[in-house]
C-alpha cells in the first residue's frame, strides 16, 4: 500500500514564534518496503508519521494511503484516526494496564465487532507469530520491556492492516536487549509484506532495518535512499554526517578527468570517484569515514591519495581503537584494528580509495 | 471535539468560580452592609465596631500563639516521624503509614472531646486517675487552656504534615549526605547542615499548610478553648453570628475578611514554595533506596514514642468515646464502673429525632455530596490536565482557591447568599457549601489519575479503530477508577463529620452529626456525645468500605475473554 504526502507543511505557533515542524515535505512510500524516518530531534519525524496517522492534522497539503485520500486541505477531507485501519507501536508501547496480553491484541478486532472465535484464532496466532504463545492471561504490565513491546508489536498486526506505523519503538529498551529486538523486527516485517514506516533518531537502528531511509532535518526530507546509498553516496553534507562518523574536510576542486575528481584540501591533493559534474573551483565538501583511512607505519613517497601524518591520540574502545591522527594542520578521527601495536607519536601514513572519498555540497 | 471543548471549559470556570469566588464577594459586600436583610446599603460602621472591640486584642493575640504553637508541634512532630521512618531502621514501619492516614477518618470535633474527657480539671479521666495517686489528690491538669488547645491541634495537623514531609524526605538524593561525609563531616552534622537545609521548602510548606489549618480550626478552639474562655478569631466569629440576642452578620463579614486574607496570602506562599521545593529537592531516577542509618541503642527507646504517638492518635480516642458512652457518668475504670455499664445513652440517642435527623441529612450529604462533588472534579481535573491553555490554568487556580478558605468565613460569606434564596435553610445550602469548600480534596487525586492516563494510551485506543466514546469507555474511564474512588473516599468522609461550614449554615431542619455533637459538647451531654460519635465513625469507616469494595467490583482488569 503506497503513500503519497504531497506538499504538507505543518506550524506551530509558540510565544509569537512560528515553528515549521513540517516544510512542504513531499514524498511518496512505496508498497510493502520498511521505510525510516531518520533525523535528529525536533527534525519533523514523529510530527509527519503522527498526520499520516491522524493523531495529528498539517496545515496544508495531502495525504493519500493507498490511493484514498485521508487528509486534504484543498478538499477538506479528514478521514479520523480510527477509520483510516493503520496499526502503530507508541513509543512508550502505550501497554493498556488494567487489561491483560489478551485483551490488549483483541482490542482492535473488538472493536471491528468480529465473532468472539475469530477474534480468539486471530490472537492466538498473532501471539504466536510474535513468540508469545501462552501469555494471554498474563497482565500486560507484569511483562518485560521487550514482551512488552512484542504485545504492542502484536496488537498493531492483529488487524491485518495495510500499514504499520513505528514510532521509536526500541528507545526504551537497553542496549542488549534492543540488538536483538531489531533484528527479531526486521524478520516479522520481511516476512509480512507489509508497508512500514519507522521513526528513529538512532542511524544503525535505521541503516539496519531499512529497506528506504529518509533523513530529516528541519521539517524537511533532506535525503531518501537505501541504506547503502545513504551511507556511501550521500548527495548532502548533513545526511552524510548524520548517519556516520566522518570527517568533513573543506576542499576546491582542481580538476575532472575521466571518472575521477581531484580536490585540493588541507591534507593535501585528493583523488576522488566521480559523483556529478563539477567545475575547478568549485567549493566542496570531501568526506573520509574513519574506518576507511588504512594506516601503515612510517612515510610513503607521495602518490595517488597517500598522506603522511602522526597519531595524536588513541582510545581503546574493545572492537576497535579510535584516534586522531594530524596531517600537516588538519586532523582526522581514524579507527584501527584492535590488534595493532601502532601508538600515540609514531609516525603513519595512510592511503583512501578514491571510491571512498565522497565529496558532498557544502 | 474541539467545539466540545470550547463549550466544556467556560462551562467550568463558571460553576467553579460561582462555588468559590461567589462566597468572598458575599462576604465583602456584606462586611461593607448593616445587616443580612439591608444588604444594598454601605456602611464602615461593621469594621469600626469589629476593629474597635477592646477584646480584640486580646483574641488576636490568642490566635497567634494558638495557630504558631501547634504548627510547630505538628512539624516538629511529622519531621521527627518522617525521619525516622525513611532513613532509619526502626522497626515496625508499617505504623507510620497508620498514624498518618488513621487521624484523617477520626472527626477533629471527637478528637477533641476525646482529651477533653480525658483531661478536664472537674472529672477528665486521666485527672481522676492521678488524684488516687498520694500527694497528687489536687491534680487537675487543665486541657481548657492555651498549651491543651495547642497540644490538641499540634496532633490534629500532624497527619498533614506527615503527608507533605515523608515523600520529600523519600525522594532526598543520598548522594548529597554522602557527599558531605566524604568531605569529613558527622552524621549530625550533616543532618544539620545539609539534609534539613536541603528539605527546608518542604518543611516550610508543611509548617505553612499547618498554619492555615489551625487558623480555619473550629473544633478545637469551640470545645476546648470556649470553656475556659479562650477566644480565637474562629471562635469569636462564631459568637457574633450564633449567640447573644442579635446574630451579627456584618460584624462576623468584617472580621471574617483578615482571616480569609490572611489565610489566601498563606495558600499563595504554599502554592510558591511546594513549586519552589520541585527545583530543589532533588529526585534520583534510579529509585535507589537511601541508605538507613542504624539507631542501635537507642532504637526502642524512639520506637516507645512512636507507639505512644499512636496510641493517643488512634486508639485512645476511640476507646475514650467508646467507654464514656456506656457509663453513666464519668469515672475511672474499675470493676464497680464496668458493672454499671449499660446502652442508656445510645438507646437516648436512637430516640431523640434531632439526632436521628442529624444523622440522616449527614449520610445524604455524604454520599449525594460526595458523588456530586467527584463528577464535577472529573470534568475540571480533565481540563486541567489534557486541555491545557490558559483558561484552563485559571480553573486550576479557581478549584484550588477554597484549599485556604476558612470555613467558618466562607459560611458567613454563604450566608449572604443563600439568605437571599430559596436554598436558605434548606439541605442544599449545606451540600453546595460543602463541594465549593471540599472541591480541592476531589480534585487533586482525579488530576493525578489522569496525569496517569498517558496520551499514547488514548491515541492507540484510536489507532486501534476505536472512536471516542469507545476510548472513553474501555480505556480513560477504568484508568480512572482508582482517582474516582480515592476522590469520592476523601470528599464523603469529610462531608460526614463537617462542622466548621456547618455550624453556621445549619438551621432547624437541617441538622447535621458534627453540629449536634458540638451541640451536645455545650450542654456537657457527654454519654449521648460519644454514642452518636461511635455512630459517626462508625459510617465513615461503612461508606470507606463501600467505595472500596465498589472500586474493586469494578476493578478495571479486564478477566480474558
Amino acid at each position: 500500500m503506497e503513500i503519497h504526502i504531497k506538499n504538507v507543511s505543518k506550524f506551530y505557533y509558540s510565544g509569537g514564534k512560528t515553528i515549521k515542524a513540517l516544510d512542504n515535505v513531499d514524498l511518496t512510500i512505496p508498497a510493502n518496503q520498511i521505510f525510516t524516518l531518520l533525523g535528529p530531534s525536533g527534525c519533523g519525524k514523529t510530527t509527519l508519521l503522527r498526520c499520516i496517522v491522524g493523531l495529528e492534522s498539517p496545515d496544508s497539503g495531502e495525504i493519500e494511503i493507498g490511493g484514498e485520500v485521508v487528509w486534504s486541505s484543498a478538499k477538506n477531507i479528514f478521514v479520523p484516526t480510527e477509520n483510516r485501519g493503520l496499526g502503530m507501536v507508541f513509543q512508550t508501547y502505550a501497554i493498556w494496564p488494567h487489561m491483560n496480553v489478551f485483551n490488549n491484541v483483541a482490542y482492535p478486532l473488538q472493536t471491528r465487532k468480529l465473532p468472539k472465535d475469530v477474534i480468539r484464532r486471530k490472537v492466538e496466532k498473532t501471539l504466536r507469530f510474535v513468540q508469545l504463545e501462552g501469555f494471554e492471561g498474563r497482565p500486560a504490565t507484569k511483562l518485560s520491556g521487550g514482551q512488552q513491546q512484542r504485545v504492542a508489536l502484536a496488537r498493531a498486526l492483529v488487524a491485518e492492516p495495510k500499514v504499520i506505523l513505528f514510532d521509536e519503538p526500541l528507545s526504551n529498551l537497553d542496549a542488549k536487549l534492543r540488538e536483538e529486538t531489531r533484528e527479531e523486527l526486521r524478520t516479522f516485517l520481511t516476512d509480512l509484506q507489509i508497508t512500514a514506516v519507522y521513526v528513529t533518531h538512532d542511524r544503525i537502528e535505521a541503516l539496519a532495518l531499512s529497506d528506504i531511509v529518509a533523513v530529516m532535518n528541519k521539517g524537511q526530507i533532506i535525503e531518501a535512499g537505501a541504506p547503502r546509498k545513504i551511507y556511501f553516496n550521500a548527495a548532502h553534507r548533513f545526511v552524510a554526517d548524520f548517519i556516520g562518523r566522518t570527517n568533513l574536510i573543506e576542499s576546491t576542486v582542481t580538476s575532472q578527468e575521466g571518472a575521477v575528481t581531484r580536490v585540493d584540501c588541507a591534507i593535501g591533493s585528493v583523488t576522488c570517484r566521480k559523483q556529478a559534474d563539477m567545475k575547478p573551483d568549485d567549493k566542496v565538501t570531501l568526506c573520509l569515514r574513519p574506518e576507511f583511512i588504512r594506516l601503515k607505519r612510517g612515510d610513503a613517497d607521495q602518490s595517488q591519495n597517500v598522506f603522511n601524518g602522526q597519531i595524536q591520540s588513541l582510545v581503546f574502545i574493545g572492537e576497535a581503537y579510535e584516534g586522531e591522527i594530524t596531517i600537516q594542520d588538519a586532523r582526522l578521527f581514524i579507527k584501527i584494528e584492535p590488534d595493532s601495536d601502532i601508538g600515540v607519536g609514531d609516525s603513519v601514513n595512510f592511503t583512501v580509495d578514491p571510491e571512498n572519498c565522497l565529496l558532498v555540497s557544502r | 471535539m474541539a467545539h466540545k471543548r470550547s463549550v466544556l471549559t467556560p462551562t467550568l470556570i463558571a460553576i467553579v468560580g460561582f462555588l468559590t469566588v461567589c462566597p468572598v464577594i458575599m462576604l465583602v459586600f456584606g462586611s461593607f452592609s448593616t445587616g443580612l436583610g439591608a444588604f444594598g446599603e454601605f456602611t464602615l460602621d461593621k469594621y469600626i465596631k469589629a476593629y474597635t472591640d477592646p477584646e480584640l486584642f486580646g483574641i488576636i493575640v490568642n490566635t497567634i500563639i494558638f495557630v504558631l504553637g501547634s504548627s510547630i508541634v505538628a512539624t516538629g512532630l511529622a519531621l521527627f516521624l518522617a525521619y525516622l521512618n525513611t532513613r532509619t531502621d526502626i522497626p515496625f514501619k508499617f505504623l507510620f503509614r497508620i498514624i498518618s492516614i488513621i487521624p484523617m477518618m477520626i472527626p477533629h470535633i471527637l478528637f477533641s472531646v476525646s482529651w477533653v474527657l480525658l483531661l478536664n480539671p472537674s472529672n477528665g479521666l486521666i485527672n481522676l486517675f492521678l488524684r488516687q495517686i498520694p500527694g497528687l489528690e489536687d491534680m487537675a491538669i487543665n486541657i481548657y487552656s492555651l498549651p491543651g488547645m495547642i497540644l490538641v491541634e499540634g496532633l490534629l495537623d500532624l497527619p498533614i504534615a506527615y503527608l507533605i514531609l515523608a515523600p520529600a524526605l523519600a525522594s532526598f538524593d543520598i548522594a548529597l549526605e554522602e557527599s558531605s561525609k566524604v568531605c569529613g563531616s558527622t552524621t549530625l552534622r550533616t543532618l544539620f547542615r545539609v539534609t534539613l537545609p536541603v528539605l527546608r521548602p518542604a518543611i516550610l510548606a508543611a509548617f505553612i499548610l499547618s498554619l492555615v489549618r489551625s487558623l480555619a480550626s473550629f473544633a478545637v478552639p469551640s470545645v476546648i478553648g470556649m470553656p475556659g474562655r479562650i477566644y480565637v478569631l474562629a471562635t469569636h466569629i462564631y459568637q457574633s453570628v450564633a449567640t447573644g440576642f442579635a446574630a451579627d452578620f456584618g460584624k462576623a463579614a468584617a472580621i471574617g475578611m483578615s482571616v480569609l486574607a490572611t489565610s489566601v496570602t498563606l495558600i499563595y506562599v504554599y502554592r510558591y514554595l511546594t513549586a519552589e521545593g520541585e527545583k530543589y529537592v532533588t529526585i534520583s531516577s534510579r529509585g535507589y533506596r537511601p541508605t538507613v542509618i542504624e539507631l542501635k541503642g537507642a532504637k526502642y527507646p524512639l520506637f516507645g514514642i512512636v507507639g505512644i504517638l499512636s496510641m493517643v492518635l488512634i486508639v485512645l480516642p476511640v476507646l475514650v468515646l467508646f467507654y464514656t458512652s456506656l457509663v453513666p457518668y464519668s469515672m475511672i475504670p474499675s470493676a464497680k464502673a464496668f458493672s454499671m455499664m449499660s446502652w442508656k445513652h445510645w438507646i437516648e440517642v436512637i430516640n431523640d429525632p434531632i439526632s436521628l435527623l442529624s444523622l440522616k441529612n449527614s449520610v445524604f450529604l455524604g454520599v449525594v455530596g460526595a458523588t456530586l462533588g467527584v463528577t464535577l472534579s472529573i470534568f475540571v481535573a480533565y481540563v486541567i490536565v489534557k486541555i491545557r491553555s490558559h483558561a484552563s490554568g485559571v480553573l486550576e487556580s479557581l478549584s484550588f482557591l477554597s484549599f485556604s478558605f476558612p470555613g467558618i468565613v466562607i459560611g458567613v460569606g454563604f450566608m449572604w447568599f443563600f439568605v437571599r434564596t430559596p436554598l436558605y435553610a434548606t439541605i442544599w445550602s449545606l451540600l453546595i457549601g460543602y463541594i465549593a469548600t471540599y472541591l480541592p480534596y476531589g480534585v487533586r487525586p482525579l488530576t493525578s489519575a489522569f496525569v496517569q492516563v498517558h496520551s499514547h494510551l488514548e491515541e492507540s485506543s484510536q489507532v486501534c479503530g476505536a472512536g471516542a466514546f469507545t476510548t472513553m469507555r474501555r480505556i480513560v474511564i477504568p484508568l480512572l477508577i482508582p482517582g474516582i474512588v480515592s476522590g469520592w473516599i476523601l470528599m464523603a468522609t469529610m462531608f460526614v463529620r463537617e462542622l466548621t461550614l456547618s455550624v453556621v449554615l445549619s438551621r432547624p431542619g437541617t441538622e447535621v452529626l458534627a453540629v449536634q455533637i458540638f451541640r451536645f459538647s455545650e450542654d456537657g451531654l457527654w454519654g449521648q456525645l460519644s454514642a452518636l460519635g461511635i455512630m459517626m465513625i462508625f459510617i465513615s469507616t461503612a461508606l470507606v468500605l463501600m467505595a472500596t469494595f465498589v472500586g474493586i467490583k469494578f476493578k478495571p482488569v479486564e478477566e480474558g475473554g
